[in-house]
């Protein structure tokens, strides 16, 4: 599906990968299902898609956190799980992830300075000294007072504790960082300065990030590309602008609408398309487009077939039977201020 | 009874075969705890290579692991639980004959600690943080770390020998003559009783102020209803569970806690049975003793998830 | 860098948050002196007893007596000293016993809670078959196979414990095996031991540090039972249980000699359930406190 011209190895290729997990009744649920994707190198990809499409399992998934039930991750060409569990284990180190939530990805009863220290720790390739200057050097970098050192995480803020993450990620040079909705638990006031550094890191290190999101502007503001999720399928795939200022799947319109907007609402009323009704279980999706319960467009034969790739413009994918068809607004339309043909502020810069 | 009620019940004695099964490995596993050669030790410093011999035969100790467990398995099916080295007579005709002593101030202990506990818990749980629920918690910590089988000296140093209200020791037949069946039973239940009204106040009470500390309680409270039967009518029907749950390890801890009290007392129960038989190394019977204990625990237990059941259908649905 | 002085400060901060325990529960504290003074008599046991705890004298059943602070036993011995001696006894007892059950308890708990699976169906089996055989019954059982006498006896007690901390930490581990920062670690590529070690131990240890406490109290009961039973502390050596033993065979004619040991037991037990609950409440996640 993917029309990327012949490049380099890619850091990370999904290929029609599923992560299904046993409920009850022994039934299976499909948090991930089918989903293929590549990532290249110093790429930011944005993944997003509303809450419970499956966007933090497939970032698991990548980052060997869940093991796929069916297709392959393949990193950098290599399959992490022909490895033997020993390689396996130095190897993932190349693979890393920011939490959503910073409180619970620090254990409570290490000091920051050891959280940080840990991963080095682990193989103790340097000697002692340099990993405690190493990782006093990368506080330093990702803005953190060395007083911090000896502190525990319930005494810093949820901004602190995130900086702490991403400094401990950093000791390890990844190859690829997965932030999954990383600033979307912190304060609004902080998210801008995060997102900065997560930036500033990107140019210095030449970090690979999987920007996971269900925060349009965000996802606008740092990616080159981007993936539209809905219950557990990517439906929508290409450059940023092209996804965000004409979407070709009335999922994305309607996400792109529910972004809100700052207008008064007698000004915006007239472009909202709203999304109606709840998210379907993943356990039995609708037949068919898995967005037609909810889809403005729909046609009776989207209960019917699975709605093939359809290409909108160079390397802009939609599901859709009728992608490139349907009369849908476009980002400009939808948010006439913010988008102005820009890319989008994320919440809170403005 | 509801259809899913029996279902459930039927479920659960089906689970009961698999504990069954584990209690008769353990029980089965003692003697291979015994250090070095069990007939050796069995037979004792003194006895000749002859008795020696004669004991590994007669417990089957040449066979296979498994064939001895196979033998004691299919004896015990059949109620055969070997016989005692000592006596030389059946092991459950033994336990049986005693069972009954120990089942008396086992239950009298049981019915005396909820009788008591009941009241205590609610009054605690009614007056939290009072002088009621200090002196009542007090009393549940001292019921918890008090050795039972010293109560049990102190009263009979008080009622039996000073006042000569009750007899010291003994037992009588509950069938052959009630009367002075419970009289001897008194004073052992009453110093078995004190750590199962410690806990079941415990319990209670915190399950108590739970629910009556509630969202909905207050609301009932609001709305002007009374105490008492807010206590009835939603404390106590939504604790019965609870209790019932509480009940059930009191029970346990009280068999246990008997065999002490029975040495107190001279009481000739299971628990007497067990000392003695360990103390001479008279393993058939300890096995019999403790494989005789497990299996009535497990019936209580059983019992207890069917109580589960009935008076909570909505357990049922898993 | 002030790395070091900043250590030195959580170190004296760490102290008065100990004081502030102290000072606001004073059950705690009393139990916790308490028991350092029940130690630091067990330690200095042969200073303190006026007399040998085995030497026999003419002077039988003596009502207590300057000579004679808690009086003699049926065999002239000094109940005093026999009490200062049964302490060290008994501590050793209670600690021997949680420490056995601790040492089987929770290898066999966190294997069933990390793994899961069959083998956390199987070992959950298991703890539910131990634990519907009564306790003392199946500690007597053991002690009669084991063999007769205290340090026998207190490992029976502690496999009959094993069960209940297994199952105490199993769900403990199976709540942090789920933590995020459990995750985290592992993409840092920790192997499993290193993972229970640094991060599901410390995080799943601190009911197992309540309840161990509490079984401590357990323990010495359990002691003080089989010594009462004669399978524990074997004659001449005292112990509470065991001159309680003594105690109710001249029950007729001395009826005071129950009274020392039996209060001996209370007291501690008291101590070890106060400090218990104390723990409880304090790491109680609902009133964890926000400095
Ligand atoms: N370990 C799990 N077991 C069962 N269901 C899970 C598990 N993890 C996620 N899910 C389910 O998978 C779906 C997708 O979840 P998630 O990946 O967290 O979505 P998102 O991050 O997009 O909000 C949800 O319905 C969630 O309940
Ligand atoms: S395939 Fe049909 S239901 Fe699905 S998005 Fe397109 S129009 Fe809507
Ligand atoms: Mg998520």
């Amino acid at each position: 599906m993917n029309a990327t011209v012949p490049t380099p190895t890619p850091i990370v290729a999904v290929e029609r990968v599923g992560v299904h997990f046993p409920v009850s009744g022994g039934r299976t649920l499909k948090a991930v299902d089918g989903v293929s994707l590549e990532v290249m190198p110093r790429e930011t990809f944005g993944v997003i898609g509303e809450s419970g499409s499956g966007k933090t399992t497939l970032g698991r998934a990548i980052i060997c956190l869940e093991k796929p039930s069916a297709g392959r991750i393949l990193h950098q060409g290599l399959d992490p799980y022909a490895l033997s569990s020993r390689e396996l284990r130095r190897h993932r180190r190349r693979y890393q992830i920011i939490f959503q939530d910073p409180n619970a990805a620090l254990d409570p009863r290490m000091t920051i300075l050891k959280s940080i220290r840990e991963p080095m720790d682990v193989t103790g390739e340097m000697p002692e000294r340099q990993r405690q200057q190493r990782a006093l050097e990368l506080m330093e970098r990702v803005g953190l007072s060395p007083d911090f050192a000896s502190r525990y995480p319930h005494e810093l803020s949820g901004g602190q504790k995130q900086r702490v993450c991403i400094a401990r990620v950093l000791t390890l040079r990844p190859d690829l960082i997965v932030c999954d909705e990383a600033v979307s638990a912190l304060d609004v006031s902080i998210q801008a300065d995060i997102l900065n550094l997560f930036a500033e890191l990107q140019a210095e290190f030449g970090l690979t990030y999987v920007f996971i999101t269900h925060n349009l502007g965000v996802v606008a503001h740092v990616s080159d590309r981007v993936a539209v999720m809905y219950l557990g399928r990517i439906v929508e795939i290409g450059r940023t602008e092209d996804v965000v200022l004409s979407p070709s799947h009335p999922y994305t319109e309607a996400l792109l609408s529910a972004e809100p907007v700052a207008l008064p609402s007698n000004l915006r009323s007239h472009s909202r398309v709203m999304l109606k009704g709840e998210l379907p279980s993943h356990v039995s999706p609708p037949s068919g487009c898995r967005f037609r319960t909810r889809c403005r467009f729909v046609q009776p034969l989207c209960g019917e077939k699975e709605p093939p790739w359809r290409e909108t413009a160079p390397g802009h994918w939609s599901a859709c039977h009728f992608a490139g068809e349907l009369p849908i607004m476009s980002g400009a339309e939808l948010h006439p201020v913010k988008l102005g043909g820009h890319a989008a502020q994320p919440e809170g810069r403005a | 009874m509801s259809r899913r009620t029996l279902r459930v019940i039927g479920w659960r004695l089906l689970q009961v075969v698999p504990v069954i099964v584990l209690a008769t490995f353990a029980v089965f596993g003692l003697l291979q705890l015994v250090p070095g050669d069990p007939a050796a030790v069995i037979a004792g410093e003194t006895a000749t290579a002859e008795r020696i011999v004669q004991i590994r035969e007669m417990l089957g100790l040449d066979l296979p692991l498994w064939q001895q467990y196979l033998h004691w398995l299919g004896g015990a099916v059949q109620g055969d639980l070997s016989t005692s080295l000592i006596t030389g007579l059946p092991v459950i005709d033994e336990v049986l004959r005693r069972l009954p002593n120990t089942l008396l101030i086992v239950v009298c202990a049981l019915i005396l600690a909820i009788s008591i506990a009941v009241p205590l818990g609610i009054l605690a749980a009614t007056h939290v943080d009072g002088r009621v629920d200090r002196f009542v918690t007090s009393i549940a910590s001292l019921g918890v770390a008090v050795p039972n089988f010293w109560v049990g000296m102190i009263l009979v140093g008080f009622f039996a020998l000073n006042l000569g209200w009750f007899p010291t020791t003994g037992a009588a037949s509950l069938t052959e003559d009630p009367a002075r069946a419970l009289w001897h039973a008194a004073l052992p239940a009453i110093a078995l009783a004190s750590s199962g009204i410690a806990e079941i106040t415990r319990q209670l009470r915190s399950a108590l102020i739970e629910v009556l500390s509630s969202q909905y309680v207050r609301t009932l409270q609001a709305k002007g209803l009374s105490q008492g039967r807010i206590l009835w009518r939603h404390g106590l029907k939504n604790v019965s569970l609870t209790l019932l749950t509480v009940i059930g390890l009191v029970f346990n801890r009280t068999l246990g806690a008997t065999v002490a009290i029975e040495a107190v007392f001279a009481i000739p129960g299971t628990g007497s049975l067990v000392v003695t038989s360990a103390t001479n190394k008279d393993f058939p019977v300890v096995q019999g003793v403790v494989f005789v204990l497990v299996l009535i625990v497990i019936l209580c237990n059983l019992l207890i998830d069917i109580l589960y059941s009935v008076l909570d259908p909505r357990m049922n649905k898993q | 860098m002030s790395v070091i002085s900043e250590g030195v400060v959580r170190r004296k901060r760490r102290r008065s948050r100990f004081v502030a325990w102290l000072a606001g529960d004073k059950r705690a504290a009393v139990s916790l002196v308490f028991l350092l003074a029940l130690a630091s008599l067990s330690v200095l046991a042969n200073v303190v007893a006026p007399y040998s705890p085995l030497e026999q004298s003419m002077d039988i059943l003596a009502p207590p007596s300057a000579a004679h602070l808690l009086g003699t036993d049926d065999l002239g011995r000094d109940v005093f000293s026999r009490l200062v001696h049964g302490g060290p006894m008994s501590l050793y007892a209670s600690f021997l016993a949680v420490s056995v059950g601790v040492l089987i308890g929770l290898p066999f708990g966190v294997l069933a809670g990390y793994l899961g699976g069959w083998i956390d169906t199987a070992v959950s089996r298991v703890i539910d078959t131990i634990l519907s055989c009564p306790s003392i019954v199946l500690a007597i059982a053991v002690t009669g196979a084991l063999g007769i006498g205290l340090t026998n006896s207190m490992i029976a007690v502690g496999i009959v414990f094993s069960p209940g901390l297994a199952r105490l930490i199993r769900v403990q581990t199976m709540i942090v095996k789920g933590e995020l920062y459990v995750d985290a670690a592992r993409t840092f590529g920790l192997s499993t031991p290193r993972l229970v070690f640094r991060h599901i131990l410390p995080n799943a240890i601190q009911p197992v540090i309540v309840q161990v406490t509490l079984l401590l109290a357990t323990a010495l009961l359990a002691e003080a039972s089989l010594s009462f039973l004669g399978l524990g502390v074997q004659p001449p050596h005292p112990s509470w249980g065991q001159m309680l033993a003594r105690a109710y065979a001249y029950m007729e004619i001395a009826p005071e000699q129950m009274y020392a040991p039996g209060f001996a037991i209370l007291f501690t037990a008291l101590a070890f359930n106060a400090l218990g609950e104390s723990l409880r409440s304090l790491l109680d996640p609902t009133r964890r406190r926000s400095d």
